[in-house]
């Protein structure tokens, strides 16, 4: 076909200035592969982070409203549990009566920022339109705090840290929601629906590991012996409960904090799935108009709640990556444009000769924007080729990225001082590193083929403007 | 045959507006040979190219064939171009990527041809400049004479009944010149094409029927050599 030969001659002809054209758009298609990549896997770990959280199928958390911490100097709620801090040394105070804390464990599983949730309005959201199924779940914090036995006094030793492991009520009876339906079963059992009402425990194999942990021993939560049936490890090490027990268990040893109020009718998250992706703005809706208090995430949402490495990637390939491959692209096109167009000026006799010997405007473009279009074609696919090795450079050399979730223990330690007392709240964050893969998408691919193919016509038609204007007479009177 | 009456074209040059070719009208009678002969800069391009529908007249009628070409829309001029005109340039104009099979081929690209038909007709063409054997070489692998018989064959592959001949031999020597005009005469009187030759060699237009003479954008018609020189109704 005469078209193709001309073209292949053409091209071959001018070697040196189409490779460089390639090369340029390869550069910046290489580039918005290789962002493109990074920016998927770092959703990619976001999403592993979340899934590990709320478990995979969950597309709305509903969570309680935040209890307002108390106010320095305020009376304590009924109920609950204070450690005061004085010349006379430490108290623990419940309803009025206090007693000498020293060398006393306090063992308490608290509902930490997470306000409670009418057991009730588990049924209700389920039974909403586009609701395809709800769990009710607890996200509960066991906190120990051991008072040291001079401490408060006069040269006593420093306030506590607190030990904490996080523990999660899990409904038994929808164990395909909720933070257990991502998890895989290492060692013995899941939790069924005939544990609903056992002292039994599933463990994070992250946890047992450091606490060395089996299936068959005990683990201690709010003072309470459950018995751990199995072990379970969650994707991508995300930030995983530390155990998990029936939601009724976590009811009835769970209090509210510093209300001190039991948690035996409520819930504090309610795990949704809609039925369908197109559903879950609707669903979000009317979630927030039941429950007009309650927290309403979607997972796009919750991925603003991680921070730390992940967080700062993800902003990394989406702002600088991001305006770096448009730079490079707008670069690569102005390069292209140029290098068509000085070509076509050193042409000006040749097409002025077609012109002359019968071809029209319309054929002499076509030629033109095919030779653009063939050099867009092959930085495209050097493109495509210098993303996978950026990707997999990412891949390989890139260190592990840390997510960090802070998390309220709910606990309220107020000291008291010659000036007045202070009190502070304990949190409890949880940094865990999620493993960087960049992987190249067909999504990608297809971009890829589009920006060659665009900058191939682009650069085509700055050429094919000159062209169209050329006039054959003034054409062949400039050279001949 | 073409019939030009009052043609006038101007050119821009600055703030200055130059005549190339004034008040010209002309008749040049199908299978004709009319050479045109001037100083450089007095319209002798300029004529071949209004002739050859690659530039417009500012004023007057250029008629071919009952056809007005100074009213003929682009893409019929291009396609009276492709099918009636074949021209010949003194740079050769080849396009250099291109064998000079390729180079003749491209004259038939316009005219969809299918490609059995383009490959026999381009034998043939270069066969009768005597350069089958040179079908696969580039122009620059090919002296300047072989380049002009390409793109006489070019010219000549699509058998059109015009031939407009700028300079053919300008860049040529003696002996090639010679090859080059004893080919285009040859041609002329075995295929009854009408050929307007545009040359500074006066023993070149001798040759020709008729010789035109540019000066200042003018044209004198005087008889040429030929012994079956025809004397129209010229006027200029």
């Amino acid at each position: 076909m005469f078209f193709i030969t001309y073209l292949r001659r053409e091209l071959r002809r001018r070697m040196r200035q189409a490779v460089l054209i390639a090369l340029g758009l390869a550069l910046g298609i290489g580039l918005v592969v290789t962002v493109t990549a990074a920016s998927a896997g770092v959703k990619k770990a976001q999403a592993d982070v979340l899934k590990s959280l709320y478990g995979v199928g969950t597309d709305i958390t509903v969570t309680g409203k935040a209890p307002k911490a108390p106010t320095p100097g305020s009376a304590p709620a009924k109920g609950a549990t204070q450690i005061q801090v004085g010349p006379g040394g430490a108290k623990i105070c419940q309803n009025g009566k206090c007693e000498n804390a020293a060398g006393k464990t306090i063992d308490h599983l608290t509902p930490g920022n997470y306000g409670p949730i009418n057991h009730s309005k588990v049924a209700e959201v389920a039974r909403l339109k586009d609701v395809a199924a709800a769990a009710g779940g607890l996200v509960l914090t066991d906190m120990g705090v051991k008072i040291p036995k001079n401490f408060g006094g006069p040269g006593g030793s420093a306030p506590p840290s607190p030990s904490s492991f996080n523990v999660d009520g899990v409904d038994t009876s929808h164990l395909s929601l909720g933070p257990l339906s991502a998890g895989k079963v290492t060692s013995g059992r899941s939790l069924t629906n005939a544990d609903a009402n056992s002292d039994v425990a599933v463990v994070d194999s992250g946890y047992a590991k450091s606490h060395k942990l089996k299936v068959g021993k005990k683990v201690s939560i709010a003072g309470h012996s459950f018995t751990i049936i199995g072990i379970v490890t969650q994707p991508q090490s995300g930030a995983p409960p530390d155990v998990y027990i029936p939601l009724a268990r976590a009811q009835a040893l769970g209090t509210g904090g510093s209300s001190g109020k039991s948690l035996k009718n409520d819930v504090n998250t309610i795990y949704v799935t809609a039925a369908s992706a197109s559903d879950i703005a609707t669903v979000q809706a009317e979630i927030k108009k039941l429950l007009p208090k309650d927290t309403v995430t979607t997972a796009a949402s919750l991925a603003s709640q991680v921070t730390g490495s992940v967080s700062g990637t993800a902003k990394l390939a989406n702002d600088l990556g991001k305006w770096l491959s448009i730079l490079v692209l707008i670069a690569a096109f102005a390069v292209a444009s140029l290098l068509t167009m000085s070509a076509v000026g050193r042409r000006v006799r040749e097409f002025g000769t077609l012109k002359a010997l019968g071809w029209r405007s319309r054929r002499i473009i076509a030629q033109v924007v095919g030779e653009s279009l063939a050099i867009g074609i092959v930085g495209g696919a050097a493109g495509v080729a210098l993303g996978f090795a950026g990707a997999a450079i990412i891949s390989s050399v890139a260190p592990k990225l840390t997510a960090a979730l802070a998390t309220a223990t709910g606990q309220h330690i107020q000291q008291v001082t010659s000036s007045g007392s202070e009190s502070f709240s304990p949190t409890v964050s949880h940094t865990v590193a999620v493993p960087m893969s960049a992987s190249v998408t067909t999504g990608a691919i297809v971009l890829a083929v589009v920006l060659a193919l665009a900058g191939g016509l682009l650069a085509g038609s700055f050429g094919s403007w000159r062209i169209a204007r050329l006039r054959p007479a003034d054409a062949l009177t400039r050279v001949a | 045959m073409y019939q030009l009456t009052d043609v006038t074209k101007l050119y821009a040059k600055g703030r200055r507006t130059v005549p190339a070719v004034r008040d010209l009208s002309l008749v040049i009678r199908d299978g004709e040979w009319l050479a045109i002969q001037g100083r450089t800069g007095h319209g002798k391009s300029t004529l071949l190219n209004l002739l050859g529908m690659l530039d417009r007249p500012t004023s007057g009628t250029i008629v071919m064939d009952g056809k007005d070409l100074t009213r003929l829309p682009g893409t019929q001029a291009s396609r009276l171009r492709a099918k009636s005109i074949g021209f010949i340039f003194q740079t050769f104009n080849l396009v250099p990527t291109l064998s000079a099979a390729e180079n003749v081929e491209a004259a038939l690209i316009p005219l969809g041809v299918g490609a059995a038909e383009r490959r026999r007709r381009v034998a043939a063409a270069l066969d009768s400049v005597a350069l089958g054997d040179r079908a696969r070489h580039l122009p620059g692998e090919m002296s300047g004479g072989q380049q002009q018989r390409v793109a006489v064959a070019r010219a000549l592959v699509k058998e059109p009944t015009v031939l407009l001949a700028d300079e053919p031999t300008g860049n040529l020597d003696e002996d090639t010149r010679d090859e080059i005009i004893n080919l285009l005469e040859k041609l002329w009187r075995e295929r009854g094409i009408t050929l307007v030759l545009v040359t500074h060699d006066t023993a070149i237009a001798r040759r020709a029927q008729r010789v035109g003479v540019m000066s200042k954008g003018l044209l004198t018609i005087q008889a040429g050599a030929q012994p079956d020189a025809v004397t129209g109704p010229v006027t200029g």
